[in-house]
């Protein structure tokens, strides 16, 4: 049944950057977005495409769930991709119709453009999505942004929110399935009529839902207050976020890999 | 917060209150005692039931020992300590557990073994004894393997075994169960009170138990029972059981073998002395004596409406088969049975035998891979099938479903609208769905008065039993009921049995979803066994449990009932343990040897 609903579309795995501890991982996500952002010169850009495809085959993830993951975002590559072509112009003429010209350097352009947007979409799912579980990446978040608690973020409350929240997705997903059912047995549509009677089935689903919800968060609250939760004070850790020697290692390593790019860019620049 | 602070020192009494008082406003201004000056002590390692019906201060009276509420009045001292004292708080707090009703609302982490270590981590608790502590606390409750598992992927009774193993590995002098058992079938009951049980021998836990189960209550050293907020008995089970009359004026019901002991006695006009309550073996060894003894002249049979079986079929289902996804096992398969006009069938075997995926598929919610689903058509005279789309809505008009906790449905502004809601969906004229809600309010006890109000305001069996009237005011002739009574005070359970009774009376079909052995026992005319998907059994109850000992290999439990009488058979001969009501059963062993008994 619903049972077993993930959030985020991780692929469970025992790759070098599943096994990364995640502060590292979006430490590298920064770096590597800025790569990519500073990498505009073809063969920068082929550069890091081979960088991204390092991440790839590190990551031992099949290519069909790395492509997946672009689908969502074909429409806006394919809708820059058009905008480019046919609003800069530069160099020779290639085609021309009516008031649409493509040039060259408007090709180049909107090639190259389309290209980073589809490394930064990989490098993220690589780095992100695909191989961290949305709760390592709280965690990652909470330590990463403990420097806040300084000017009074509450980081830890934050992340107990998040992670409650991922806690009650399979819950709340199942609770929706069980009022749909008990709807339609009283004859509500959800999926014939036009978009305003469907909208109205829904009501009878969604108020249900969120009446209950709110009976959960407060039982919730006093079941959190009778197990002595006093916020993230003092509070210890099952699995803290420890950084091993090998998570220094890969850390300089793909450091190191993400200025490849731009080494490429300079070095043939100079010549 | 350093957890050797928490320490606290040796101590008698884990709780003693005395006149305690827990106020609260109601809308109309005035305050309301939840807690009305109880007073009452708790033992280390002593056992404490708190019976009483819904909404009689139980839940409050537990909070204010854990210190989620605070007493308005009067003195409360946790493990010998004030508990109005701000020192004491977190030493009171973090030795005491307390597990809830919902398991699903009571779960923190995002892993098993994440949400055992919400309560220790709030202690600061530092590893490795942490991870000790949790190790441990699953490997306690047996759920070492589940542990980075999600919690979502946990039946209810492992659900709340977890909640245990939370409360454990925080170490706790004192766990309070409010209601932890009413959402768990009888096997995970029993094995969730067996821990308890074990934990309280292996570390000289107190245990406060909230509970509507008087079996349950019969466990406990001793037995509260609270009513608007007064606690009106306490004392050692026979001693609270053996009142009797104020048992069952405070709403509450004897354990099936006390109540077989008074029916039988009320023919010899005594009122059992509190030995024959000790036990069901001193309740069996009174009726025993009584029954020896001479029968007053003026005894008498209570006459019984034969009822007249009818024979119509109204819903038919053929080989069903159904699979949630196509490469597993099929969920449900081979399932055969009819259903007649006028008769209770009863559907009963463990969670996750199929009794949810087979009855969504009588009213079409679900459509079946293999077989057939039929149900009679009166206005066209023949059987639609729920495999035509078109037909669906002919079938929604005549089986009505209503699924567990029905309540969590309602979401219109008022008990009005949501009653009508199914009739309007129907197409019925406004006048049409105004008559049909009307005949359907006396059905199930729906006062005109709260018509106007918001459902949302209700008590809980006031929501139930607004549900149940806006499924009734589709005028079906066949009711779909998964666990009705589920959650209910007694009173409440017995309420809407006898409501199920007289739908049943006046025509209607009903398919009964229960838990509660002796109860479809008594209510159904047939029962229909499932195990693991299959179809294990279908006939009537008096078939499923007669000598046969098929219901053993169905593991399943024998109504409370029929064990007393099985011992009872040993002595007369006569007793007829096929008869699953207590005043049946009582006639059947006071008139019996006459030789009156005749099997229906």
């Amino acid at each position: 049944m619903m049972k077993d609903v993930s959030i985020g579309r991780f692929v469970p795995g025992n790759s070098v950057i599943h096994r990364l501890d995640p502060r590292v991982k979006v430490f590298l996500f920064v770096l590597y977005m800025v790569t990519i952002f500073l990498a505009n010169r073809p063969i920068a850009v082929m550069a890091t495409f081979a960088v991204v495809l390092v991440l790839a085959l590190l990551s031992k993830i099949p290519p069909m769930e790395i492509l997946r993951s672009v689908r969502p975002i074909v429409f806006i590559m394919i809708f820059i991709f058009l905008i480019n072509i046919f609003t800069l112009r530069s160099g020779e003429v290639l085609w021309s119709w009516w008031v649409l010209k493509i040039t060259s350097g408007g090709l180049e352009r909107a090639v190259l453009l389309t290209f980073r947007l589809l490394l930064l979409i990989l490098a993220t799912s690589i780095l992100l999505t695909l191989t961290t579980t949305p709760l390592k990446l709280s965690d990652a978040l909470e330590s990463l942004g403990s420097p806040l608690k300084v000017i009074h973020v509450p980081v830890n409350e934050m992340a107990m929110t998040i992670s409650i929240a991922l806690r009650f997705i399979p819950t709340l997903v199942e609770e929706t399935d069980k009022i749909m059912k008990a709807q339609s047995s009283r004859g509500a549509e959800y999926d014939t009529g036009n978009i305003f009677q469907r909208a109205k089935g829904y009501v009878a689903v969604l108020v249900p839902l969120f009446v209950s919800a709110f009976k959960r968060a407060e039982e919730l609250a006093v079941a959190m207050d009778a197990r002595c939760y006093q916020g993230g004070v003092g509070k210890t850790k099952l699995h803290p976020l420890r950084m091993k020697g090998s998570d220094f290692m890969w850390m300089g390593i793909l450091s190191v890999l993400a200025f490849v790019p731009l080494a490429v860019d300079f070095l043939t620049k100079i010549k | 917060m350093d957890p050797n602070e928490r320490n606290i020192a040796d101590y008698e009494q884990a709780v003693k209150a005395e006149e305690i008082l827990f106020a609260y406003a109601t809308n109309s201004g005035s305050d309301v005692l939840a807690v009305d000056h109880a007073s009452f002590s708790v033992q280390k390692g002593e056992y404490i039931a708190i019976l009483g019906r819904n909404g009689s201060g139980k839940s409050t009276l537990a909070k204010m020992i854990d210190l989620l509420e605070f007493p308005d009045g009067g003195k409360l001292q946790i493990f010998e300590l004030p508990a109005d004292l701000d020192e004491n708080f977190w030493k009171i707090r973090s030795h005491c557990g307390m597990v809830f009703q919902n398991p699903d609302n009571q779960i923190v982490g995002t892993t098993v073994e994440e949400d055992v270590a919400f309560g220790p981590e709030n202690l600061s608790v530092p590893l490795p004894e942490l991870a000790q502590r949790v190790e441990k606390a699953l490997g306690y409750v047996g759920l070492s393997e589940k542990a980075d598992k999600q919690p979502a992927s946990l039946s209810g009774g492992q659900k709340q075994k977890l909640a245990i193993a939370g409360v454990l590995a925080m170490e706790p002098k004192l766990l309070i169960l409010d209601e932890s058992t009413s959402m768990l079938d009888p096997k995970a009951r029993d094995e969730f009170l067996r821990l308890v049980q074990r934990m309280r021998q292996d570390k000289g836990i107190s245990v406060i138990h909230i509970t509507h189960d008087m079996h349950e209550a019969y466990l406990a050293d001793r037995v509260l029972v609270m009513d608007k907020g007064k606690i009106r008995l306490q004392g050692t089970p026979p001693e609270v059981f053996s009142q009797v009359d104020t048992i069952r004026e405070l709403g509450l019901e004897l354990p099936k073998w006390a109540d077989l002991l008074c029916e039988v006695a009320k023919f010899y006009k005594i009122s059992p002395e509190q030995s024959a309550f000790l036990s069901e073996k001193s309740a069996e060894e009174k009726i025993r004596e009584l029954l020896r003894g001479e029968r007053p002249e003026d005894a008498s049979r209570t006459v019984r409406d034969v009822k007249e079986p009818d024979d119509k079929v109204i819903l038919k289902v053929t080989d069903l088969a159904y699979s949630y996804s196509k490469k597993e096992e099929p969920t449900v398969s081979g399932i055969n049975f009819d259903v007649r006009k006028g008769e209770i069938l009863a559907i009963i075997g463990h969670s996750g035998c199929g009794k949810t995926t087979v009855i969504s598929h009588l009213n079409g919610i679900l459509r079946p891979l293999e077989g057939k689903v039929e149900i009679w058509d009166d206005d066209e005279n023949h059987f639609i099938s729920t495999d035509k789309n078109t037909d669906i809505k002919k079938i929604r008009k005549h089986v009505g479903l209503l699924f567990q906790y029905p309540e969590y449905q309602l979401f219109e502004e008022t008990v009005e609208k949501d009653i009508k809601f199914g009739p309007k969906k129907l197409g019925y004229d406004d006048e049409k769905c105004e008559r049909l809600m009307r005949e359907a309010l006396p059905l199930v006890g729906v006062s005109e008065q709260v018509l106007k109000r918001s459902p949302f305001e209700l008590s809980g069996g006031q929501k139930r039993r607004v549900a149940f009237a806006g499924v009734l005011a589709m005028g079906p002739d066949v009711l779909i009921l998964d666990e009705p009574a589920a959650g209910l005070d007694p009173a409440g359970q017995k309420e809407i049995f006898g409501y199920i009774e007289k739908l049943r009376d006046q025509g209607r079909s009903i398919v009964l979803v229960s838990h509660d052995m002796d109860e479809a026992a008594r209510i159904a005319d047939r029962i229909l066994v499932l195990k693991k998907g299959r179809q294990v059994f279908f006939g009537t109850p008096r078939e499923l449990f007669a000598g046969s000992n098929d219901y053993v290999s169905m593991r399943l439990d024998r109504p409370c009932l029929m064990k007393t009488m099985l011992d009872l058979k040993k002595d007369f001969p006569y007793a007829d343990e096929g008869l699953f009501d207590v005043s049946e059963a009582a006639e059947s062993l006071v008139f019996g040897k006459d030789g009156e008994v005749s099997a229906p």
